[in-house]
């Protein structure tokens, strides 16, 4: 049989491979990833997850800095030893604020997505600065230059402007200020308010003395274990309706 | 944007996808191997790398 | 070989192979082949002490910069960026050259695309040690350093195409279409994975575009194809081009090559998902990437046979050529990486091999099986060819393979072991339902395997060692001959 085609035609013109492997290769994320912007159930509907306060915020830089997402993941799969060891098992909803996102892919050390309140203050201090004076046969590295190493709070502005612009309702105007109100209720909207951010640090490394050191200057350990001790409290579970999460997946 | 979120569903898709990747396959598959004229004149090409050898080895 | 030249359509201008000299540039090949070697013990060298912060946490010292959380991105991307890049250039200047039969477009782009990629992976390998990331796997540069990955790319895909235009063959050898897909994935993938916001035009840090849920599976669309296009089509352009150059016979099918050629480029990027199994990516995401990653077995193992089966009929050359070997071996684990993998995309088994060490095994069978031992195969190759000598020992060659193979089957088999271990063990019960072992047994469980992954990592590394030396043996040698011909006067040394 006669075909009109040939694929000599393709193997002797650099402009149609060009073309149609460009094709061959762009379907697949049109077809799997642009539907995730516009699926509903995507992300679910629940109440608490929340932005960062920018103490946490700089935390979280500092978490991702130092590389530890690579041993630590932050998503618990919705099975039985899982949610035992770590609890209930992870929402889209609950990273809809991570720029980037942190679920990792590893376990060198245990999941860390519900850690907030798990453990004291004191404790991730000295488990930061020392893993193995805590846990005899952890191999996390020590990290102790973050209980020494003053934060960095000036450019904590830019910071949140920068993800305000990718959709995180950081308040610039007083406007965005009582939606947040509204949203987050009057504290963590305070929090949000980017022209008041440098204080908003101050005043809650203070008042939670997370590094343990009562008027000691604010280290990057504070922010860091501010940030832990907020990961995976945030949804109140009583108030979730299983049937519709399971419905959504 | 109605006829977009009909993609959107995966019942949908995976036949779509299944269907298209099948009969590109068999296409390709047939236009190779489907007759033996053809094929010995894809074949002639491997030869290509021979042909710049100035190898002194 | 002049007979089979001439009946051959695609015969060599006799006035182009008399004025031989300059009709390639073969000086950025040299360039870049002599930085594969070098990112080679770069990056292994920090692979083995990352390895041994494993086994052994104090060798972490408290120092921020070799931390292994900082330090891991730097053996990443040093023997990705580094060694598997350069040997990607090197390979694919030469051969687009060879096949087209004409010199590359421009010599101060070629240059530019040299100097350009080096900075980029020693920036970038800096800047993870004073801790800036973009904590996305494989493509941690932030955004000053993307850019320029961004622009040196467009050289490159401008450089390649051009020169494929220029070309005196009206046939593209399959070689350069692996490339070609290559380079265009590349760029893609690069593009839409670095999307970001920078903090300042001052500031190094950058907050990416994208949230949860879109942002994972946008970034392991990107890790997985780079697997798909950067470490398995462009080096499968390499094998096309060096195995039936090094057997001395064409590839085994060039129908076979459309056939997977075509099945590859489109399957590979749907598979991307199976990274993100069970977690809160929607379930038809995840199963559509699961079927998928079953389908790509087929193209992947035709490459692999396409490959094999070039030696069909003369198998005795496993026995007496070690570069063959090296070639064979590689396409051999090319084939049982391409099974394993889907094997781990089903959900069933990804549920017991996600978070653990079974993955860095399989990463691993793929790096160091595939993409380095093929490498190593087409250098051992094309190094004599470019300095115009043979290989100072074919001896050592032999030794560097043994080293190779003992050093991959260590590290693989250590890793299946630890990671089934973590796996069993973070699921296992006690008789009242309970957890059996807390996480800290598990880590405590694997030690062995951590130090016998770093014994295996050693013994890889040793072989690069040995080929470095061989391979500078061989350039020296080269050289010297160069020297000797050109005093023994005449034009006798003035040829290619």
């Amino acid at each position: 049989m006669k075909l009109g085609f040939k694929h000599e035609w393709i193997e002797t013109n650099i402009g149609l491979m060009v073309v149609i492997t460009m094709l061959a290769i762009s379907v697949a994320g049109m077809v799997e990833i642009i539907p995730l912007f516009f699926i509903k159930g995507t992300v679910e509907n629940v109440a608490g997850p929340r932005p960062y306060t920018p103490l946490e915020l700089r935390g979280r830089d500092i978490y991702q800095d130092n590389g530890c997402f690579y041993c630590h993941s932050q998503m618990i799969r919705p099975f039985r030893d899982e949610e035992l060891r770590y609890g209930h098992y992870s929402l889209a909803a609950e990273s809809q604020y991570d720029h980037p996102f942190l679920w990792g892919s590893e376990r060198t050390g245990p999941d860390l997505a519900r850690i907030g309140g798990k453990y004291s203050n004191a404790w991730h201090v000295q488990h930061l600065i020392d893993p193995r004076s805590v846990v005899s046969q952890s191999i996390m590295p020590g990290f102790p230059w973050l209980a020494t190493t003053p934060l960095d709070m000036s450019d904590i502005g830019a910071r949140m402007k920068a993800l305000r612009d990718v959709g995180v309702p950081y308040a610039l105007t007083k406007q965005e200020y009582e939606a947040d109100v509204k949203k987050f209720g009057p504290e963590l909207a305070k929090q949000y308010y980017i022209p008041d951010a440098q204080q908003s640090m101050i005043e809650q490394a203070n008042a939670n003395d997370y590094d343990g050191r009562k008027n000691g200057p604010i280290t990057e350990m504070d922010a860091v274990v501010a940030y832990l001790q907020g990961l995976g409290n945030q949804v109140d579970w009583n108030k979730v309706n299983e049937n519709q999460l399971v419905k959504d997946r | 944007m109605e006829w977009f979120m009909w993609f959107t569903k995966f019942d949908h898709t995976q036949p779509l996808v299944l269907v298209i990747l099948v009969v590109l396959f068999v296409g390709i598959s047939y236009y190779v191997y489907g007759s033996s004229a053809r094929g010995k004149r894809i074949e002639s090409h491997k030869n290509m790398i021979f042909s710049d050898d100035d190898d002194k080895r | 070989m002049s007979s089979v030249a001439a009946a051959s359509p695609y015969a060599l201008g006799a006035d182009r192979a008399a004025a031989g000299v300059e009709e390639y540039n073969f000086d950025i090949v040299k360039k870049f082949t002599i930085m594969t070697l070098v990112w080679a013990v770069v990056g292994m060298s920090v692979g083995v002490y990352i390895a041994s912060e494993l086994a052994w946490p104090f060798l972490n010292f408290g120092i921020p910069y070799i931390e292994f959380g900082r330090f891991r991105p730097v053996h990443t991307t040093s023997v990705i960026l580094g060694f598997g890049g350069s040997a990607l250039f090197a390979t694919s200047y030469y051969i687009v050259q060879r096949t087209c039969q004409a010199r590359l477009i421009s010599d101060f782009a070629a240059s530019f695309t040299f100097w350009g990629w080096q900075a980029c992976v020693i920036l970038a390998d800096a800047s993870y040690m004073m801790g800036h990331t973009t904590s996305r796997e494989y493509a941690e540069m932030e955004w000053p350093l993307a850019l320029l990955i961004l622009v040196v790319w467009v050289v490159y895909m401008n450089l390649f195409i051009g020169t494929i235009m220029r070309r005196k063959q009206p046939h593209i050898y399959v070689a350069n279409w692996f490339y070609l897909a290559f380079i265009l994935a590349v760029a893609i993938l690069h593009v839409f994975n670095h999307l970001a916001i920078p903090v300042s035009m001052f500031s190094m840090k950058s907050y990416s575009l994208f949230s949860g849920v879109q942002d994972a599976m946008t970034q392991w669309w990107y890790g997985h194809n780079m697997v798909g296009f950067y470490l398995t089509a462009a080096f499968l352009g390499m094998m096309y081009y060096f195995v039936p150059k090094q057997a001395g016979r064409p590839i085994y099918s060039y129908r076979l090559s459309i056939v997977h050629f075509w099945a590859l480029a489109f399957m590979y990027m749907w598979v991307g998902a199976h990274h993100l199994h069970w977690t809160a990516l929607p379930d038809w995401t995840s199963t559509l990437a699961a079927t998928f990653s079953i389908l790509l077995l087929m193209p992947s193992w035709g490459g692999m046979i396409n490959g094999i089966m070039t030696l069909s009929g003369a198998w005795d050359k496993l026995r007496t050529d070690p570069v063959m070997r090296f070639m064979i071996v590689a396409l051999s684990f090319y084939g049982m990486s391409t099974f394993e993998g889907p094997m781990m995309a089903l959900k069933e088994v990804n549920a017991l091999s996600h978070y653990t060490n079974w993955t860095v095994g399989h990463v691993h069978s793929g790096a160091l099986g595939w993409v380095a031992m093929i490498s190593f195969g087409s250098l051992y190759h094309l190094i004599p060819k470019l300095w115009n000598t043979r290989l100072y020992s074919v001896r050592l060659a032999a030794v560097h393979f043994w080293l190779a193979t003992i050093g991959i089957v260590l590290y693989i088999v250590a890793m299946w072991i630890s990671g089934i271990t973590q796996g069993l063990m973070w699921r296992a019960y006690d008789q009242f339902g309970n957890l059996q072992y807390s996480f800290i047994e598990s880590v405590a469980a694997i030690h062995p395997f951590y130090v016998m992954r770093m014994i295996g990592g050693v013994f890889f590394l040793s072989g690069v060692l040995v080929m470095v030396f061989n391979v500078t043996m061989t350039i020296l040698q080269g050289k010297r001959e160069e020297r000797q011909a050109l005093a023994a006067g005449g034009l006798a040394g003035a040829g290619v």
